[in-house]
C-alpha cells in the first residue's frame, strides 16, 4: 500500500485531514466526517463513510472524475463534487 | 443478544394468503432469488402514481398456503430518497393503499458486501415485522478468503438466516419453510451517544402515552408483546429524532407531547455537539461491525488477520477492472462493446424488422383478399395490419437492446460504462447510465427511451428522455438523404456527407444544449449526488437474460402498442378521409389523363426531324393537333401505363383533399416563414407515423408513384420542378436549398413521432412529459428553421 505522500495535500485545512478527492491514488485514510447537505450528507454515512472507516482510492475514471473508492469490503465510485464532503485523515 | 427466533410470528395458517415482501441492496441477487422463488408466475404493473415497477409472483409454501411475493427496488436504506426507496418503504411501513402490508420480510444480504447489506437489514430491524435472512453470495465472500456462518449470524440477528445460491435455486426450499417460522428481530441495544439514547428513551415514552391502534397503527398492529412494543417506541423515537418525517411520522411528530419532547431534544442534544442523524447511522454501524467481526472469519489463507481490517489481496473483479477501466484498454473495449451494440441496433436489427413489416402486410394481403376494394379493405390493409406493423416493428430493436443491456447489468459491466462516461455526461448535468440510452437513440429513440430505465436517479432519467429523440434515428436518415440528394446533388459525396454529419452534430449540441438547461430550470434544485456502485463481475445467466428481454418487450407491446396502433389508425384515417367524391375524382382523372398518354407515348417515340420536336413543346393548335395524333393510337399496353399514371394524379388529388391535405393547408401560412408550402404540411402531418413516412407521402404529393427501395431519382426531379402557382412567389422554385436546410435542421429538432410520443408516456407515467417533449422540441425546431430560412433567404440570394 503506497502511502500518500501528503503530495496533493497542499489545501487541506489542516496538516492531518484532507478531502477524500485530495487523497492521491492508491493511498488511504480513515473517515474523520462527512459534510454536506443532509440529504447527501445521509447516503455517504449510511454506504459507510463513518467510525473511522479505511478508505483506498482505486483509480479515476479516464477523463479524471469520478474516482473509485474501496471501503468495507466493497467498491464504489464518487464525482469529486461529492467526494470533497469526506473529510479523511491520510494514513502514512 | 437474545437467543434465536424467541418472538415466532404465528404463520397465517389455513386459507389466508402471506404477503411476503422482498427486500435487498441493489446488486444483491434479489431479483434472481425471487425469480427462483416465484417461477414464472410474476406480474409486472406500476404503483399507481410513480413510474416504479411493482413486480409481483406467487409461491407455494410448505404447509400448502400460497404467498404473494412483492420484490420491493432494490435500496441502500429505508429513509427514502429516491422514488425507488420511497416505494420500497412505503410497501414495508404498510403506507400504500394499492399493496397489502407484508406479514414476511425476507431481506436477500450479499454476504461478500457484509456490512454495507446489513446497515439495511438493521433498518429492517427496527420495523418490527417478521424477518428472514436469505443469505447470498456466500461462494464469491469465501473465494475472497472470507467464510460467513450463516448459523452466528442467525444467533446474532434472532431471526432465521437461509444460505441460498440463487441462480443454482440452492436453498429455495429451506427458504420457503422459513418464512413460516420468521420471527421478529429482538432490537438491539444501538450503541448511541448516552445523551442520545436517553432522549430516545424520553421521546418513546411520549408516544406511548399516544399509543392506541387509531393514532400509532404503526406500533400498535405490531405485536402484542411488551417487548415488542417497547423496541416499536424506541425505533419510531429515533426515526423522529433523526428527522424522518415520512408517511406515518408525519402527523406523530405534530402531535403532544411528543412535539415538546421532540423539540426540547433536539435542542438539548445541539447543545452537546450531537448530530442524532449522523449518531444513529453511526450507532448501526459499529452494532454492525460488532457482528460482522463474529459472524465473518477469514479463511485458512490469513487465519490470523483480524475480519475487519482484513483486506483480500487482488480478486478478480479487482484484476478485471485494471483492464477494463483502464485509461486505455478501458476505453477501447468500451468503444469496442459500445460499437457492437450500435452495429447490432442499426444494421442487424433492420432486416428483421423490414421481413417483420412486408410478413405482416403480407398477411393483411392475403386475409383481404376475398374482399372488394372499399373502405373496409383499405381499413384492414393500411390502417388495422399497417398499424400492427407500425408496432411490432420495434420489438427486433428492443428485444435485441434488453439483451444486451441484461448482459451488461448482470455481469456488472454497465456500472463500469457509467463511470467510464460519467464525465462526459455530467457537463450537461447528465449520468454516466444516459451514454447507452442516448446511443440507442442514434438506432430509434424508442428503445433508447427504454433503456433510460437503467438510470436509478429519477431526474436524469427524465433528462435524458427528453433529449433522447435529438439524437438522429434510422428513420430521419432517408429524409436526409432524399434532401441532401436532391439540392445538393453538385456537392460531390464529400461535402454531401459533410452535411449529414452536421445533421448529426446539430441534434447532440441540441441534447446537450437542452439538457444543461434542464438541469438548471425544469429537473434543477441541489445537485443530485452520483453514488455508483461498482459491483463483483459475475457470469449472466441465460435464464436471466431471456426473462429481461421477455419482460420488457411484453411490457412494450401491451403499455405503448396499444397507444402507438391507436395513434397509426387515427393518423391512417387522416389521410383517408374525406374521400374525393366521385365526379372530382373523375375530373381529376380526365384532366389528367390527356397529359399522362403523352407522357406515355413520348417515352417510345423519337421525333422524326427536329422542326417535329419543336412543334410538339409548342402550344400552337398544330402542336395540339399534332400531339392529339400521337395519343389516338395507343396500345392496350401503354393505356394502362397512362392509366396508373393518371391515376397517381387523383391520388395526389385525394391526398389534398383528406383531413391531412386540409391541415397542410391550414398549416401552410404558419409554415411559410420557414420557407415550406402546404405540400411539405403533408409531409409533416404525415411523418408523425415516422418520419421517413415523409418520403412515401411527397411521392404521392407529387404523383411520382412508389418511391420505396430508396427510388426517389423521379421525385426529387419533380420536387426540383414544382414551383408556386399562385401567391407573390408565383412562378418561382418550391424548393431552394436554403427550403431543404431548414427542412433538414425541422427533421434534426423536432418531435413528430407518435411512437415516441407513446413510449414516453409510458415510461413517465402520464401526459405532461410527453406534452412537455412535444412542445419544446417543435417549437426549438420551428424558431431554429425560421432563422435558418430567414438569415438563409437575405444572404445567399
Amino acid at each position: 500500500m503506497k502511502p500518500c505522500g501528503l503530495s496533493a495535500c497542499d489545501n487541506c485545512p489542516t496538516p492531518h485531514a484532507c478531502g477524500l478527492h485530495q487523497l492521491g491514488i492508491g493511498c488511504r485514510g480513515n473517515v474523520l466526517g462527512v459534510q454536506g447537505d443532509p440529504d447527501l450528507r445521509r447516503r455517504l454515512l449510511e454506504m459507510g463513510f463513518c467510525n473511522g472507516a479505511s478508505v483506498e482510492v482505486v483509480r479515476r475514471a479516464p477523463l479524471g472524475d469520478p474516482i473509485e473508492f474501496r471501503l468495507r469490503g466493497y467498491h464504489l465510485s464518487l464525482r469529486e463534487e461529492q467526494a470533497r464532503f469526506v473529510q479523511i485523515v491520510p494514513v502514512g | 443478544m437474545s437467543s434465536c427466533c424467541q418472538t415466532l410470528a404465528e404463520p397465517t395458517r389455513g386459507t389466508a394468503k402471506l404477503t411476503v415482501a422482498l427486500a435487498g441492496n441493489p446488486n444483491s441477487g434479489k431479483t434472481t432469488l425471487f425469480n427462483a422463488l416465484t417461477g414464472l408466475r410474476q406480474k409486472v404493473a406500476n404503483y399507481p402514481g410513480v413510474t416504479v415497477e411493482k413486480k409481483t409472483g406467487r409461491c407455494k409454501l410448505p404447509d400448502g398456503s400460497v404467498a404473494d411475493i412483492i420484490d420491493l427496488p432494490g435500496t441502500y436504506s429505508l429513509i427514502s430518497r429516491s422514488p425507488d426507496e420511497h416505494v420500497a418503504m412505503e410497501v414495508l411501513r404498510g403506507l400504500r393503499p394499492d399493496t397489502a402490508r407484508p406479514d414476511v420480510v425476507i431481506v436477500v444480504v450479499d454476504a461478500s458486501n457484509l456490512q454495507r447489506n446489513l446497515y439495511l437489514v438493521s433498518q429492517l430491524i427496527e420495523l418490527g415485522r417478521p424477518l428472514v435472512v436469505a443469505l447470498n453470495m456466500i461462494d464469491i465472500a469465501e473465494r475472497r478468503g472470507l467464510r460467513v456462518s450463516a448459523e452466528t449470524l442467525q444467533r446474532e440477528l434472532g431471526v432465521p438466516v437461509i444460505p441460498v445460491v440463487g441462480y443454482k435455486r440452492k436453498g429455495i426450499a429451506e427458504l420457503k419453510a422459513a418464512i413460516l417460522k420468521a420471527g421478529v428481530a429482538p432490537m438491539p441495544d444501538w450503541p448511541l451517544p448516552q445523551a442520545m439514547k436517553e432522549e430516545v428513551l424520553l421521546v418513546g415514552g411520549g408516544l406511548a402515552i399516544l399509543d392506541s391502534p387509531e393514532q400509532l397503527p404503526g406500533v400498535a398492529s405490531a405485536r402484542f408483546s411488551s417487548t415488542a412494543r417497547l423496541d416499536g417506541y424506541r425505533a419510531m423515537a429515533e426515526r423522529l429524532l433523526i428527522g424522518d418525517r415520512a408517511g406515518d411520522l408525519k402527523n406523530v411528530a405534530a402531535r403532544e407531547p411528543v412535539s415538546s419532547l421532540l423539540n426540547s431534544a433536539t435542542s438539548r442534544l445541539q447543545t452537546l455537539g450531537i448530530d442524532p442523524m449522523q449518531a444513529d447511522v453511526e450507532a448501526h454501524y459499529r452494532w454492525i461491525e460488532g457482528v460482522a467481526q463474529r459472524v465473518a472469519s477469514a479463511g485458512q489463507q490469513t487465519p490470523e488477520a483480524p475480519v475487519l481490517s482484513y483486506e483480500p489481496k487482488r480478486t478478480l473483479t479487482q484484476r478485471v477492472d485494471a483492464i477494463l477501466i483502464h485509461k486505455v484498454w478501458g476505453l477501447l473495449v468500451f468503444a469496442l462493446i459500445m460499437g457492437a451494440l450500435f452495429v447490432t441496433l442499426f444494421w442487424l436489427a433492420q432486416p428483421i424488422m423490414d421481413a417483420l413489416q412486408s410478413a405482416i402486410k403480407a398477411l393483411g394481403v392475403w386475409t383481404t383478399t376475398h374482399l372488394s376494394d372499399g373502405p373496409l379493405k383499405d381499413l384492414l390493409n393500411d390502417g388495422i395490419f399497417a398499424g400492427v406493423g407500425a408496432v411490432v416493428v420495434f420489438v427486433p430493436q428492443i428485444a435485441l437492446l434488453f439483451f444486451f443491456l441484461a448482459i451488461l447489468e448482470d455481469s456488472g459491466y454497465l456500472a463500469r460504462a457509467a463511470f467510464l462516461m460519467d464525465r462526459l455526461l455530467a457537463n450537461a448535468g447528465l449520468h454516466g447510465k444516459s451514454f447507452i440510452p442516448l446511443l440507442s437513440s442514434f438506432a430509434c429513440a424508442i428503445p433508447g427511451i427504454m433503456a433510460t430505465r437503467t438510470i436509478e436517479n429519477r431526474r436524469e432519467r427524465l433528462a435524458t428522455i427528453l433529449v433522447a429523440p435529438f439524437m438522429s434515428c434510422s428513420a430521419r436518415l432517408p429524409v436526409y438523404t432524399l434532401l441532401i440528394g436532391a439540392f445538393f446533388a453538385s456537392f460531390g459525396p464529400l461535402r454531401q456527407a459533410g452535411i449529414m454529419l452536421a445533421c448529426y452534430a446539430l441534434g447532440i449540441v441540441a441534447a446537450a444544449g437542452t439538457a444543461w438547461l434542464f438541469k438548471r430550470t425544469l429537473t434543477g434544485g441541489p445537485a443530485t449526488s452520483f453514488i455508483l456502485e461498482l459491483p463483483t463481475y459475475k457470469i449472466p445467466q441465460a435464464s436471466q437474460v431471456a426473462r429481461q428481454v421477455w419482460m420488457n418487450t411484453r411490457a412494450f407491446l401491451t403499455k405503448a402498442g396499444t397507444t402507438i396502433f391507436c395513434l397509426s389508425v387515427i393518423l391512417w384515417a387522416m389521410a383517408y378521409y374525406p374521400r374525393l367524391p366521385e365526379n372530382l375524382s373523375a375530373q381529376a382523372k380526365a384532366a389528367a389523363l390527356p397529359a399522362a398518354k403523352l407522357q406515355v407515348k413520348l417515352q417510345t417515340y423519337n421525333p422524326k426531324s427536329p422542326e417535329e420536336s419543336k412543334l410538339l413543346a409548342e402550344s400552337s393548335p398544330a402542336g395540339n393537333k399534332l400531339r392529339e395524333s400521337l395519343v389516338a393510337d395507343l396500345s392496350p399496353q401503354e393505356q394502362s401505363q397512362a392509366d396508373e399514371i393518371a391515376g397517381q394524379k387523383v391520388a395526389a388529388a385525394q391526398a389534398e383533399y383528406s383531413v391531412s391535405g386540409r391541415l397542410g393547408h391550414l398549416m401552410e401560412p404558419a409554415l411559410r416563414p420557414l420557407g415550406y408550402d402546404w405540400k411539405i404540411g403533408i409531409g409533416l402531418v404525415s411523418a408523425f407515423a415516422a418520419r421517413e413516412v415523409f418520403v412515401s407521402s411527397m411521392g404521392i404529393v407529387y404523383s411520382v408513384g412508389n418511391v420505396e427501395d430508396g427510388k426517389t431519382a423521379d421525385l426529387s426531379k419533380a420536387m426540383r420542378a414544382d414551383t408556386y402557382s399562385s401567391g407573390p412567389r408565383a412562378g418561382k422554385p418550391v424548393w431552394t436549398p436554403i427550403v431543404a436546410v431548414s427542412l433538414l435542421v425541422w427533421f434534426v429538432l423536432a418531435m413528430q413521432c407518435m411512437s415516441t410520443f407513446a413510449v414516453v408516456r409510458r415510461e413517465t407515467g402520464g401526459w405532461r412529459w410527453p406534452i412537455f417533449m412535444l412542445v419544446y422540441m417543435n417549437a426549438l425546431a420551428y424558431v431554429v428553421a425560421l432563422l435558418v430560412y430567414q438569415v438563409g433567404t437575405r444572404v445567399f440570394v
